[in-house]
Protein backbone atom coordinates (compact mmCIF):
# COMPACT_ATOMS: atom_id res chain seq x y z
CA UNK A 1 0.00 0.00 0.00
CA UNK A 2 1.49 3.36 -0.64
CA UNK A 3 2.49 5.44 2.08
CA UNK A 4 2.63 8.64 0.59
CA UNK A 5 0.47 9.49 -2.22
CA UNK A 6 2.55 12.18 -3.97
CA UNK A 7 1.47 15.42 -4.25
CA UNK A 8 3.17 18.25 -4.11
CA UNK A 9 6.80 17.62 -3.00
CA UNK A 10 8.47 20.44 -0.57
CA UNK A 11 11.79 22.06 -1.97
CA UNK A 12 14.18 19.89 0.39
CA UNK A 13 13.99 16.35 0.22
CA UNK A 14 11.11 14.68 1.62
CA UNK A 15 11.65 11.29 2.68
CA UNK A 16 9.17 8.71 3.02
CA UNK A 17 11.05 6.23 5.13
CA UNK A 18 10.64 3.39 7.86
CA UNK A 19 10.99 3.38 11.41
CA UNK A 20 14.75 1.91 10.60
CA UNK A 21 15.97 5.17 9.06
CA UNK A 22 17.67 7.56 12.09
CA UNK A 23 15.36 10.29 12.78
CA UNK A 24 17.60 13.50 13.28
CA UNK A 25 17.83 14.01 16.75
CA UNK A 26 17.81 17.13 18.76
CA UNK A 27 16.85 20.56 17.51
CA UNK A 28 15.15 19.49 14.35
CA UNK A 29 12.95 17.04 15.09
CA UNK A 30 9.73 16.66 15.83
CA UNK A 31 7.42 13.72 16.62
CA UNK A 32 3.78 13.69 16.71
CA UNK A 33 2.26 11.04 18.45
CA UNK A 34 -1.38 10.90 20.90
CA UNK A 35 -2.44 13.34 18.24
CA UNK A 36 0.28 15.92 19.75
CA UNK A 37 2.86 17.27 17.93
CA UNK A 38 6.35 17.04 20.36
CA UNK A 39 7.41 19.65 20.48
CA UNK A 40 4.69 22.06 19.89
CA UNK A 41 6.92 25.06 19.19
CA UNK A 42 10.49 24.11 17.90
CA UNK A 43 12.69 26.79 17.51
CA UNK A 44 15.78 26.47 14.41
CA UNK A 45 17.92 28.57 12.72
CA UNK A 46 17.04 29.70 9.45
CA UNK A 47 18.18 26.81 6.72
CA UNK A 48 17.50 24.53 9.05
CA UNK A 49 15.75 21.41 7.77
CA UNK A 50 12.71 19.62 10.21
CA UNK A 51 11.54 16.93 10.20
CA UNK A 52 8.48 15.39 11.35
CA UNK A 53 7.60 11.78 11.96
CA UNK A 54 4.16 10.15 12.85
CA UNK A 55 4.37 7.44 15.58
CA UNK A 56 0.77 7.73 15.56
CA UNK A 57 -1.40 5.35 14.02
CA UNK A 58 -3.74 7.06 12.19
CA UNK A 59 -2.36 9.26 9.28
CA UNK A 60 -1.57 12.97 9.77
CA UNK A 61 -0.64 15.74 7.51
CA UNK A 62 1.50 19.31 8.43
CA UNK A 63 -0.32 22.11 6.49
CA UNK A 64 1.45 25.47 7.29
CA UNK A 65 -1.45 28.25 7.96
CA UNK A 66 0.03 30.65 5.67
CA UNK A 67 0.28 27.72 3.08
CA UNK A 68 4.31 27.92 2.74
CA UNK A 69 4.55 23.59 3.28
CA UNK A 70 1.94 21.10 2.95
CA UNK A 71 2.44 17.93 3.61
CA UNK A 72 1.06 14.76 1.86
CA UNK A 73 -0.88 12.30 4.16
CA UNK A 74 1.94 10.40 6.57
CA UNK A 75 1.24 6.79 7.51
CA UNK A 76 2.22 5.46 10.63
CA UNK A 77 6.11 6.11 10.97
CA UNK A 78 6.05 8.48 7.26
CA UNK A 79 8.27 11.42 7.67
CA UNK A 80 7.96 14.70 6.11
CA UNK A 81 11.10 17.61 5.64
CA UNK A 82 11.16 20.96 5.13
CA UNK A 83 13.79 23.41 4.58
CA UNK A 84 12.96 27.11 6.37
CA UNK A 85 14.49 29.53 3.78
CA UNK A 86 13.12 32.75 5.91
CA UNK A 87 13.20 33.67 9.06
CA UNK A 88 9.50 33.68 10.72
CA UNK A 89 7.49 32.43 12.91
CA UNK A 90 5.30 29.53 11.26
CA UNK A 91 2.16 27.78 12.52
CA UNK A 92 0.95 24.98 11.15
CA UNK A 93 -1.61 22.20 11.97
CA UNK A 94 -2.79 18.64 10.54
CA UNK A 95 -5.22 19.04 7.99
CA UNK A 96 -6.92 15.80 8.77
CA UNK A 97 -7.00 16.64 12.39
CA UNK A 98 -6.97 20.48 12.51
CA UNK A 99 -6.95 20.45 17.01
CA UNK A 100 -3.30 19.51 16.73
CA UNK A 101 -1.52 22.30 16.19
CA UNK A 102 2.46 23.49 16.57
CA UNK A 103 5.00 25.80 15.54
CA UNK A 104 8.18 26.76 13.97
CA UNK A 105 9.99 29.40 14.95
CA UNK A 106 12.81 30.17 12.50
CA UNK A 107 15.43 32.82 13.54
CA UNK A 108 17.88 34.53 11.40
CA UNK B 1 -51.28 -4.16 54.92
CA UNK B 2 -51.55 -7.77 56.50
CA UNK B 3 -52.24 -7.29 60.46
CA UNK B 4 -50.31 -10.96 61.19
CA UNK B 5 -46.86 -10.09 63.28
CA UNK B 6 -44.96 -13.21 63.09
CA UNK B 7 -41.68 -12.26 64.24
CA UNK B 8 -40.07 -15.57 62.63
CA UNK B 9 -40.57 -13.67 59.16
CA UNK B 10 -43.68 -14.31 56.70
CA UNK B 11 -46.20 -16.57 56.95
CA UNK B 12 -46.80 -19.01 54.31
CA UNK B 13 -49.74 -17.30 53.19
CA UNK B 14 -47.85 -13.95 53.34
CA UNK B 15 -45.59 -14.91 51.10
CA UNK B 16 -48.30 -16.28 48.55
CA UNK B 17 -50.02 -12.99 49.07
CA UNK B 18 -46.57 -10.90 48.22
CA UNK B 19 -46.05 -13.29 45.13
CA UNK B 20 -49.29 -13.23 44.07
CA UNK B 21 -49.23 -8.92 43.73
CA UNK B 22 -46.09 -9.39 42.33
CA UNK B 23 -47.17 -11.38 39.65
CA UNK B 24 -49.97 -9.35 38.77
CA UNK B 25 -47.25 -6.17 38.64
CA UNK B 26 -45.13 -7.88 36.10
CA UNK B 27 -48.26 -9.19 34.50
CA UNK B 28 -49.62 -5.85 33.96
CA UNK B 29 -46.53 -4.36 32.92
CA UNK B 30 -46.07 -6.61 30.51
CA UNK B 31 -49.19 -6.31 29.23
CA UNK B 32 -48.77 -2.40 29.30
CA UNK B 33 -45.85 -2.74 27.66
CA UNK B 34 -47.48 -4.77 24.43
CA UNK B 35 -50.16 -2.21 24.61
CA UNK B 36 -47.91 1.11 24.22
CA UNK B 37 -45.82 -1.04 21.24
CA UNK B 38 -48.84 -1.58 19.91
CA UNK B 39 -49.97 1.77 19.96
CA UNK B 40 -46.30 2.61 18.51
CA UNK B 41 -45.97 0.78 15.72
CA UNK B 42 -49.30 1.45 14.20
CA UNK B 43 -49.52 5.33 15.65
CA UNK B 44 -50.94 7.41 13.01
CA UNK B 45 -53.51 5.82 10.08
CA UNK B 46 -50.57 6.06 7.38
CA UNK B 47 -48.36 4.05 9.39
CA UNK B 48 -50.02 0.97 8.44
CA UNK B 49 -49.01 1.99 4.74
CA UNK B 50 -45.38 1.71 3.67
CA UNK B 51 -43.17 4.43 4.67
CA UNK B 52 -43.20 7.12 2.16
CA UNK B 53 -38.65 6.75 2.43
CA UNK B 54 -36.44 4.46 3.24
CA UNK B 55 -33.24 4.69 3.19
CA UNK B 56 -29.41 3.36 4.21
CA UNK B 57 -26.74 5.03 6.41
CA UNK B 58 -23.24 3.35 6.16
CA UNK B 59 -19.91 5.67 7.20
CA UNK B 60 -16.40 6.04 8.09
CA UNK B 61 -15.23 2.51 6.06
CA UNK B 62 -11.25 4.10 6.09
CA UNK B 63 -10.19 1.60 3.18
CA UNK B 64 -6.74 1.64 3.20
CA UNK B 65 -6.56 1.46 7.02
CA UNK B 66 -4.13 -1.17 8.12
CA UNK B 67 -3.85 -1.46 12.21
CA UNK B 68 -5.03 -3.67 14.67
CA UNK B 69 -7.77 -2.59 15.49
CA UNK B 70 -9.25 -4.01 12.25
CA UNK B 71 -7.07 -6.13 9.99
CA UNK B 72 -9.42 -6.10 7.01
CA UNK B 73 -11.56 -3.44 6.77
CA UNK B 74 -12.20 -4.34 2.96
CA UNK B 75 -13.99 -7.33 4.82
CA UNK B 76 -15.98 -5.90 6.91
CA UNK B 77 -17.33 -2.77 5.14
CA UNK B 78 -18.22 -5.48 2.46
CA UNK B 79 -20.15 -7.37 5.05
CA UNK B 80 -22.36 -4.19 6.03
CA UNK B 81 -22.72 -4.09 1.89
CA UNK B 82 -24.13 -7.69 2.46
CA UNK B 83 -26.52 -6.40 5.18
CA UNK B 84 -27.86 -3.81 3.33
CA UNK B 85 -29.01 -5.59 0.75
CA UNK B 86 -30.29 -8.18 2.88
CA UNK B 87 -32.15 -6.16 4.30
CA UNK B 88 -35.62 -7.23 2.73
CA UNK B 89 -36.80 -4.68 1.23
CA UNK B 90 -34.59 -1.91 -1.44
CA UNK B 91 -34.02 1.02 -0.13
CA UNK B 92 -34.33 4.45 -1.46
CA UNK B 93 -31.09 5.02 -1.84
CA UNK B 94 -27.77 5.00 0.68
CA UNK B 95 -26.05 7.56 2.07
CA UNK B 96 -22.32 7.06 2.90
CA UNK B 97 -21.52 9.66 5.79
CA UNK B 98 -17.52 10.17 4.80
CA UNK B 99 -14.17 8.64 5.13
CA UNK B 100 -14.88 6.78 2.62
CA UNK B 101 -10.58 5.78 2.34
CA UNK B 102 -7.86 6.23 4.85
CA UNK B 103 -5.66 8.10 2.91
CA UNK B 104 -6.97 9.76 -0.38
CA UNK B 105 -5.38 7.15 -2.38
CA UNK B 106 -6.44 6.78 -6.73
CA UNK B 107 -6.36 3.53 -5.91
CA UNK B 108 -8.59 3.60 -2.61
CA UNK B 109 -10.95 5.93 -4.24
CA UNK B 110 -11.39 3.37 -7.01
CA UNK B 111 -12.25 0.64 -4.42
CA UNK B 112 -14.83 2.29 -2.64
CA UNK B 113 -16.37 3.38 -5.86
CA UNK B 114 -16.47 -0.18 -7.08
CA UNK B 115 -17.80 -1.62 -3.64
CA UNK B 116 -20.45 0.78 -3.11
CA UNK B 117 -21.45 -0.11 -6.73
CA UNK B 118 -22.66 -3.41 -5.08
CA UNK B 119 -25.44 -2.10 -2.98
CA UNK B 120 -28.87 -2.82 -4.31
CA UNK B 121 -30.03 0.57 -4.70
CA UNK B 122 -31.52 3.23 -7.07
CA UNK B 123 -28.58 6.07 -6.05
CA UNK B 124 -25.96 5.83 -3.71
CA UNK B 125 -24.66 9.81 -2.37
CA UNK B 126 -21.74 10.56 -0.38
CA UNK B 127 -20.14 13.44 1.51
CA UNK B 128 -16.62 13.81 2.28
CA UNK B 129 -14.56 12.78 5.35
CA UNK B 130 -11.28 14.57 6.00
CA UNK B 131 -9.79 11.17 5.12
CA UNK B 132 -10.87 11.70 1.88
CA UNK B 133 -8.91 14.95 1.23
CA UNK B 134 -5.07 14.43 3.21
CA UNK B 135 -3.55 16.16 0.31
CA UNK B 136 -5.48 17.67 -2.83
CA UNK B 137 -8.60 20.05 -0.71
CA UNK B 138 -10.92 17.32 -2.31
CA UNK B 139 -10.06 16.57 -5.82
CA UNK B 140 -9.77 13.15 -6.53
CA UNK B 141 -12.96 12.73 -4.10
CA UNK B 142 -14.74 14.92 -5.89
CA UNK B 143 -13.27 13.03 -9.16
CA UNK B 144 -14.91 9.93 -7.99
CA UNK B 145 -18.08 11.30 -6.09
CA UNK B 146 -18.66 14.65 -6.77
CA UNK B 147 -21.36 14.62 -9.91
CA UNK B 148 -23.89 16.83 -9.58
CA UNK B 149 -22.30 18.94 -6.53
CA UNK B 150 -21.88 22.42 -6.29
CA UNK B 151 -18.80 24.05 -4.98
CA UNK B 152 -16.48 21.71 -2.67
CA UNK B 153 -19.13 18.76 -3.70
CA UNK B 154 -22.57 19.96 -1.74
CA UNK B 155 -25.80 19.22 -2.82
CA UNK B 156 -29.73 18.72 -2.20
CA UNK B 157 -32.58 16.61 -3.71
CA UNK B 158 -36.21 16.06 -2.60
CA UNK B 159 -37.74 12.98 -2.34
CA UNK B 160 -40.90 11.80 -0.95
CA UNK B 161 -41.69 14.67 0.26
CA UNK B 162 -38.33 15.11 1.93
CA UNK B 163 -35.86 17.56 1.49
CA UNK B 164 -32.16 16.21 1.55
CA UNK B 165 -29.19 18.19 1.63
CA UNK B 166 -25.19 17.00 1.69
CA UNK B 167 -22.83 18.92 3.26
CA UNK B 168 -19.17 19.46 3.54
CA UNK B 169 -17.60 20.08 6.50
CA UNK B 170 -13.98 18.76 6.35
CA UNK B 171 -12.25 21.48 4.19
CA UNK B 172 -10.96 24.43 5.52
CA UNK B 173 -10.72 23.18 8.87
CA UNK B 174 -9.34 25.48 11.49
CA UNK B 175 -10.36 23.16 14.83
CA UNK B 176 -13.82 22.25 14.19
CA UNK B 177 -15.83 21.34 11.30
CA UNK B 178 -16.17 24.42 8.64
CA UNK B 179 -19.10 24.84 6.07
CA UNK B 180 -17.75 28.15 4.88
CA UNK B 181 -20.00 31.03 3.36
CA UNK B 182 -20.45 29.74 0.25
CA UNK B 183 -22.26 26.79 1.55
CA UNK B 184 -24.41 28.38 4.13
CA UNK B 185 -25.57 31.02 1.14
CA UNK B 186 -26.31 27.83 -0.66
CA UNK B 187 -28.25 26.11 2.85
CA UNK B 188 -29.68 29.60 3.26
CA UNK B 189 -31.10 29.90 -0.61
CA UNK B 190 -31.72 25.94 -0.63
CA UNK B 191 -34.39 26.17 1.59
CA UNK B 192 -36.17 29.03 1.77
CA UNK B 193 -39.03 28.45 -0.66
CA UNK B 194 -39.76 25.42 1.30
CA UNK B 195 -42.77 25.24 3.80
CA UNK B 196 -42.32 24.57 7.64
CA UNK B 197 -43.85 21.23 7.25
CA UNK B 198 -41.36 19.95 5.00
CA UNK B 199 -39.18 17.64 7.07
CA UNK B 200 -35.76 18.06 6.38
CA UNK B 201 -32.38 15.35 6.41
CA UNK B 202 -28.75 17.13 6.94
CA UNK B 203 -26.21 14.72 5.84
CA UNK B 204 -22.86 15.23 7.13
CA UNK B 205 -19.12 13.52 7.97
CA UNK B 206 -18.23 15.58 11.46
CA UNK B 207 -21.43 16.20 13.82
CA UNK B 208 -23.14 19.53 13.18
CA UNK B 209 -23.24 19.70 17.11
CA UNK B 210 -20.55 20.31 19.53
CA UNK B 211 -20.16 16.76 20.42
CA UNK B 212 -16.44 17.18 21.57
CA UNK B 213 -14.71 20.29 20.51
CA UNK B 214 -11.43 19.06 21.88
CA UNK B 215 -11.15 16.18 19.51
CA UNK B 216 -12.76 18.93 16.74
CA UNK B 217 -15.85 17.08 17.12
CA UNK B 218 -18.11 20.02 15.90
CA UNK B 219 -18.44 22.57 13.21
CA UNK B 220 -17.96 26.07 13.84
CA UNK B 221 -20.24 27.37 11.96
CA UNK B 222 -23.07 24.92 12.01
CA UNK B 223 -25.07 27.11 13.94
CA UNK B 224 -25.76 29.53 11.14
CA UNK B 225 -27.09 27.01 8.84
CA UNK B 226 -28.92 25.36 11.94
CA UNK B 227 -30.27 29.21 11.78
CA UNK B 228 -31.62 28.85 8.43
CA UNK B 229 -33.52 25.64 9.73
CA UNK B 230 -35.27 27.26 12.75
CA UNK B 231 -38.50 27.06 10.99
CA UNK B 232 -38.89 23.92 10.08
CA UNK B 233 -40.77 21.27 11.99
CA UNK B 234 -38.48 18.28 11.48
CA UNK B 235 -34.86 18.34 11.31
CA UNK B 236 -33.15 15.95 11.10
CA UNK B 237 -28.82 15.79 10.70
CA UNK B 238 -26.99 12.34 10.44
CA UNK B 239 -23.11 12.17 10.28
CA UNK B 240 -20.37 10.39 10.65
CA UNK B 241 -16.60 10.72 11.84
CA UNK B 242 -17.29 9.87 15.62
CA UNK B 243 -16.98 6.50 14.97
CA UNK B 244 -20.14 5.71 17.08
CA UNK B 245 -23.97 5.72 17.71
CA UNK B 246 -24.56 8.71 19.68
CA UNK B 247 -27.85 11.00 19.33
CA UNK B 248 -28.77 14.42 20.51
CA UNK B 249 -31.94 16.81 20.13
CA UNK B 250 -31.72 20.30 20.22
CA UNK B 251 -34.90 22.49 19.59
CA UNK B 252 -36.49 20.88 16.83
CA UNK B 253 -33.08 19.23 15.57
CA UNK B 254 -31.92 16.18 16.42
CA UNK B 255 -28.79 14.52 15.46
CA UNK B 256 -27.48 11.11 15.11
CA UNK B 257 -23.76 9.92 14.50
CA UNK B 258 -23.82 6.74 13.06
CA UNK B 259 -21.14 4.07 14.11
CA UNK B 260 -18.12 2.57 11.08
CA UNK B 261 -17.45 -0.26 9.30
CA UNK B 262 -14.24 -0.20 9.79
CA UNK B 263 -12.45 0.42 13.63
CA UNK B 264 -13.97 2.26 16.82
CA UNK B 265 -12.93 5.31 18.45
CA UNK B 266 -12.83 6.03 22.14
CA UNK B 267 -15.85 7.72 23.71
CA UNK B 268 -15.35 11.36 24.07
CA UNK B 269 -12.71 11.92 26.65
CA UNK B 270 -11.70 8.75 27.12
CA UNK B 271 -8.51 8.50 26.33
CA UNK B 272 -5.83 11.16 25.08
CA UNK B 273 -6.97 11.32 21.55
CA UNK B 274 -9.59 9.87 18.60
CA UNK B 275 -7.29 7.04 17.93
CA UNK B 276 -8.30 3.28 16.77
CA UNK B 277 -9.26 1.33 19.73
CA UNK B 278 -8.22 -2.60 19.80
CA UNK B 279 -11.37 -4.42 20.80
CA UNK B 280 -10.81 -7.79 22.31
CA UNK B 281 -11.10 -10.62 20.00
CA UNK B 282 -14.65 -10.89 18.70
CA UNK B 283 -15.92 -7.85 19.85
CA UNK B 284 -15.16 -5.88 16.82
CA UNK B 285 -18.53 -6.81 15.29
CA UNK B 286 -20.27 -5.25 18.06
CA UNK B 287 -19.11 -1.58 17.72
CA UNK B 288 -19.74 -1.53 13.72
CA UNK B 289 -22.97 -1.30 11.72
CA UNK B 290 -25.41 -0.12 9.35
CA UNK B 291 -28.25 2.08 9.85
CA UNK B 292 -31.94 2.00 8.41
CA UNK B 293 -33.99 4.67 8.10
CA UNK B 294 -37.17 5.64 7.22
CA UNK B 295 -39.68 8.48 6.93
CA UNK B 296 -43.55 7.76 7.14
CA UNK B 297 -46.11 10.78 6.22
CA UNK B 298 -47.94 12.26 9.34
CA UNK B 299 -45.01 11.19 11.49
CA UNK B 300 -42.55 14.52 12.17
CA UNK B 301 -39.73 12.40 13.63
CA UNK B 302 -37.58 9.65 11.36
CA UNK B 303 -37.69 6.12 12.51
CA UNK B 304 -34.24 5.16 12.75
CA UNK B 305 -32.62 1.17 13.67
CA UNK B 306 -29.25 1.06 13.75
CA UNK B 307 -27.78 -2.58 13.37
CA UNK B 308 -24.82 -4.13 14.21
CA UNK B 309 -22.36 -6.18 12.18
CA UNK B 310 -23.53 -9.35 12.39
CA UNK C 1 -57.71 7.81 59.21
CA UNK C 2 -58.76 5.03 56.75
CA UNK C 3 -60.42 7.29 54.43
CA UNK C 4 -56.59 9.48 54.82
CA UNK C 5 -54.76 6.59 54.22
CA UNK C 6 -57.01 6.13 51.26
CA UNK C 7 -57.03 9.23 49.67
CA UNK C 8 -52.94 8.82 49.68
CA UNK C 9 -53.19 6.02 48.11
CA UNK C 10 -55.17 7.19 45.46
CA UNK C 11 -53.17 10.16 45.01
CA UNK C 12 -49.70 8.17 44.79
CA UNK C 13 -51.72 6.15 41.88
CA UNK C 14 -52.64 9.09 40.31
CA UNK C 15 -49.13 10.42 40.16
CA UNK C 16 -47.63 7.08 39.24
CA UNK C 17 -50.53 7.06 36.21
CA UNK C 18 -49.79 10.94 35.09
CA UNK C 19 -46.28 10.10 34.98
CA UNK C 20 -46.57 6.51 33.21
CA UNK C 21 -48.96 7.41 30.59
CA UNK C 22 -46.58 11.00 29.96
CA UNK C 23 -43.54 8.49 29.49
CA UNK C 24 -46.06 6.18 26.91
CA UNK C 25 -47.24 9.12 24.73
CA UNK C 26 -44.03 10.51 24.64
CA UNK C 27 -42.45 7.51 23.60
CA UNK C 28 -45.54 6.67 20.82
CA UNK C 29 -44.52 10.38 19.66
CA UNK C 30 -40.77 10.15 18.65
CA UNK C 31 -38.91 8.62 21.43
CA UNK C 32 -39.42 5.56 20.69
CA UNK C 33 -36.13 5.69 18.25
CA UNK C 34 -33.57 7.54 20.73
CA UNK C 35 -30.97 4.33 21.67
CA UNK C 36 -31.62 3.11 25.05
CA UNK C 37 -33.73 6.15 26.53
CA UNK C 38 -36.27 5.18 23.80
CA UNK C 39 -37.17 1.26 25.66
CA UNK C 40 -36.41 3.15 28.70
CA UNK C 41 -39.36 5.48 28.36
CA UNK C 42 -41.14 2.17 26.97
CA UNK C 43 -40.29 0.19 30.48
CA UNK C 44 -41.18 3.16 32.23
CA UNK C 45 -44.46 3.83 31.00
CA UNK C 46 -45.71 0.59 31.24
CA UNK C 47 -43.94 0.07 35.42
CA UNK C 48 -45.47 3.17 36.24
CA UNK C 49 -49.01 1.98 34.69
CA UNK C 50 -48.92 -1.32 36.56
CA UNK C 51 -47.73 0.01 39.60
CA UNK C 52 -50.52 2.77 39.68
CA UNK C 53 -53.62 0.12 39.03
CA UNK C 54 -51.92 -2.22 41.66
CA UNK C 55 -51.42 1.03 44.40
CA UNK C 56 -54.92 1.80 43.98
CA UNK C 57 -55.94 -1.68 44.27
CA UNK C 58 -54.30 -2.15 47.73
CA UNK C 59 -51.43 -3.52 47.04
CA UNK C 60 -48.52 -4.16 49.21
CA UNK C 61 -46.25 -1.48 51.23
CA UNK C 62 -43.25 -2.59 49.04
CA UNK C 63 -45.16 -1.61 45.49
CA UNK C 64 -45.18 2.21 47.16
CA UNK C 65 -41.25 1.68 47.56
CA UNK C 66 -40.77 0.29 43.95
CA UNK C 67 -42.78 3.33 42.75
CA UNK C 68 -40.63 5.72 44.84
CA UNK C 69 -37.62 4.69 43.67
CA UNK C 70 -38.79 4.52 40.73
CA UNK C 71 -39.98 8.31 40.62
CA UNK C 72 -36.50 8.89 41.82
CA UNK C 73 -34.91 7.15 39.30
CA UNK C 74 -36.76 9.23 36.61
CA UNK C 75 -35.77 12.39 38.31
CA UNK C 76 -32.28 11.37 37.89
CA UNK C 77 -32.69 10.59 34.45
CA UNK C 78 -34.42 13.80 33.66
CA UNK C 79 -31.65 15.68 35.52
CA UNK C 80 -28.89 14.12 33.56
CA UNK C 81 -30.56 14.76 30.07
CA UNK C 82 -30.02 18.25 30.85
CA UNK C 83 -26.77 18.07 32.37
CA UNK C 84 -23.97 15.43 31.43
CA UNK C 85 -26.25 13.46 29.17
CA UNK C 86 -27.76 10.25 29.61
CA UNK C 87 -26.43 7.43 27.18
CA UNK C 88 -25.47 10.65 24.55
CA UNK C 89 -29.10 11.90 25.14
CA UNK C 90 -29.60 15.29 25.56
CA UNK C 91 -32.35 18.08 25.93
CA UNK C 92 -32.48 21.40 27.34
CA UNK C 93 -34.71 23.43 29.57
CA UNK C 94 -38.58 21.94 29.85
CA UNK C 95 -38.54 20.25 26.72
CA UNK C 96 -40.83 18.85 26.12
CA UNK C 97 -43.28 21.60 27.01
CA UNK C 98 -45.08 20.93 28.91
CA UNK C 99 -44.76 17.58 29.27
CA UNK C 100 -40.93 17.62 30.83
CA UNK C 101 -42.47 20.21 34.18
CA UNK C 102 -45.97 18.00 34.11
CA UNK C 103 -43.49 14.57 34.76
CA UNK C 104 -41.30 16.17 37.11
CA UNK C 105 -44.01 17.61 39.92
CA UNK C 106 -45.85 14.46 39.47
CA UNK C 107 -43.02 12.11 40.62
CA UNK C 108 -42.06 14.55 43.42
CA UNK C 109 -45.16 14.10 44.40
CA UNK C 110 -44.83 10.23 44.52
CA UNK C 111 -42.09 10.96 46.61
CA UNK C 112 -43.61 13.32 48.54
CA UNK C 113 -47.12 11.21 48.74
CA UNK C 114 -45.09 7.27 49.68
CA UNK C 115 -42.82 8.80 52.59
CA UNK C 116 -46.21 10.80 53.78
CA UNK C 117 -47.99 7.17 53.74
CA UNK C 118 -44.64 5.77 55.00
CA UNK C 119 -44.31 7.55 58.03
CA UNK C 120 -48.30 7.23 58.48
CA UNK C 121 -47.48 3.65 59.07
CA UNK C 122 -45.32 3.64 61.69
CA UNK C 123 -46.00 2.21 65.13
CA UNK C 124 -47.81 4.88 67.45
CA UNK C 125 -46.23 3.92 70.90
CA UNK C 126 -47.47 6.97 72.41
CA UNK C 127 -51.30 5.70 71.83
CA UNK C 128 -50.32 2.87 74.73
CA UNK C 129 -48.28 5.17 77.19
CA UNK C 130 -49.83 8.31 76.99
CA UNK C 131 -53.79 8.32 78.44
CA UNK C 132 -55.94 9.98 75.37
CA UNK C 133 -57.15 13.87 77.13
CA UNK C 134 -59.49 14.33 74.44
CA UNK C 135 -62.82 16.11 75.17
CA UNK C 136 -65.25 13.22 75.88
CA UNK C 137 -62.95 12.36 78.60
CA UNK C 138 -62.33 8.74 78.31
CA UNK C 139 -59.03 7.65 79.85
CA UNK C 140 -58.33 4.43 77.59
CA UNK C 141 -56.04 5.02 74.73
CA UNK C 142 -57.99 4.92 71.63
CA UNK C 143 -56.49 5.30 68.25
CA UNK C 144 -56.47 9.17 67.02
CA UNK C 145 -57.25 10.47 64.09
CA UNK C 146 -54.48 10.53 62.13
Amino acid sequence: MPAMSGMASPPASASATTADAPVPQGGTAVSISDFKFNPATLTVPVGATVTWTNNDEEPHTIAAKDGSFHSPGMDTHGTYSFTFTTPGSYDYMCSIHPFMTGTVVVTK
Amino acid sequence: MSTENDPGGMTRRQLMRHSAWFGAAVVLTVAGGEVISHVAGSSGAAQQATPALRFAQISDSHIGFKGPANTNVTDTFNHAIGQINGLGYTPDFVIHTGDLTHLSTPDQFDQVKHMLGELNTPHVFTVPGEHDSTDDAGQKYRQAFGAGTRGDGWYSFDVAGVHVIGLVNTLNMQKLGHLGADQLEFVEKDVAGLSSDTPIIVFSHIPLFAMYPDWGWGTEDAAQALSYLKRFSSVTCLNGHVHQLFSKTEGNVTFYSATTTAYPLPAPGQGPAPKPVTLPAGKLRDALGIREVSYTKGQQALALKDQKLT
Amino acid sequence: MKIMDLAIRTAISATLAVSGVVHAYLYIHGYRDIPAVGPAFLVQGSVFCALAVLILAGGPGWLQLFAAIGAAGSLVAFALSRTVGLFGFTETGWQPAPYAAITVVVEVLTLVLVVTAALRQRPRASKYLLPDLSPDGAAEPSARQG
